[in-house]
């Protein structure tokens, strides 16, 4: 996935655990970590928004976009 | 901070039907027609288990009892013929029988499966999809052998008595086959939407 979620260095700058940020966002843990380790298709505004919120950031410092392979949305490894 | 959940008045798995009385009836979950079509099923699947089990057994006896001066029948539209009742022909009846019944008994297994998933309220998952695909080879299979196997009676059995089949018959076998694939196609596209939705934050 060319789209890279930055998560961890945002956390790790506001010394703030994944668990008290899955808190205050309203989100479970195991989705916060399906994000930070960029298993994720896809993120809502919503979320996007609580995320900016509660880290104060903008969604550029959570994002970032790396040149590359990317992977479609059809393959998933499914049949 | 809680992100607020957007408007829907029906729980997951809770669609509406509407019914002849006006009011919703569950098509999903618990309580739901599919809870109702899966006794349904069982019922049927038990059935047929027991069948498909005694025409083996009757297939095993076959191999062993003696068959002489018996004769059968076989009859059409057009009168009977009378036929010396071989081995060969015991075998084949009972193994075309057996094979037909527990062809459907493998559809039903599956059906059933499918049908637990929908009780549950998740039926988009990818193993439906390979349960759909082995239901219309299987259909196809159990659909095909009948229509040989009908051919060959009238051809080589019984000809004059029994029709020859035509391709026409064939027709709405592959049609219900066609349906079965297609379907197996709507689900893959279902469980590759939820799979999306899972993974969507």
């Amino acid at each position: 996935m060319p789209i890279r979620v930055q998560l961890d260095r945002v956390l790790v700058e506001r010394r703030m655990s994944l668990t008290e940020l899955a808190d205050r966002v309203g989100v479970t843990v195991a989705n916060l970590s399906i994000l930070k380790t960029g298993k994720a298709r896809a993120v809502r505004f919503s979320t996007l928004d609580a995320l900016c919120r509660e880290l104060d950031c903008q969604p550029g410092d959570l994002l970032a976009h790396e040149p590359g392979p990317g992977d479609t949305i059809e393959d998933d490894g499914e049949a | 901070m809680r992100l607020p959940l957007p408007p829907n008045p029906l729980k997951r798995g809770e669609a509406s039907v509407p019914n002849w009385l006006g009011a919703p009836i569950k098509a999903l979950g618990p309580g739901s027609v599919s809870s109702v079509l899966k006794v349904v099923l069982d019922v049927a699947y038990i059935l047929l288990w027991l069948i498909t089990g005694i025409l083996l057994l009757l297939v095993i006896a076959a191999i062993f009892i003696p068959l002489d001066n018996v004769n059968i029948t076989v009859s059409g539209d057009s009168g009977g013929k009378q036929l010396p009742l071989t081995r060969t022909l015991l075998l084949f009846g009972l193994g075309a029988a057996t094979a037909y019944f527990g062809g459907f008994m493998l559809i039903l297994r599956s059906l059933r499966r499918i049908i637990r998933t929908l009780t549950m309220g998740d039926p988009f998952q990818p193993d439906n999809v390979r349960r759909l695909r082995q239901i219309g080879l299987t259909l196809a299979v159990v659909t095909g052998g009948v229509w040989v196997a009908q051919g060959f009676v009238a051809k080589r059995l019984a000809p004059g008595v029994m029709d020859p089949q035509g391709f026409g018959e064939l027709l709405t076998p592959i049609f219900s086959v066609l349906i079965v694939f297609v379907l197996a196609e709507v689900f893959r596209e279902g469980a590759r939407l939820r799979r999306e939705s899972e993974l969507t934050i």
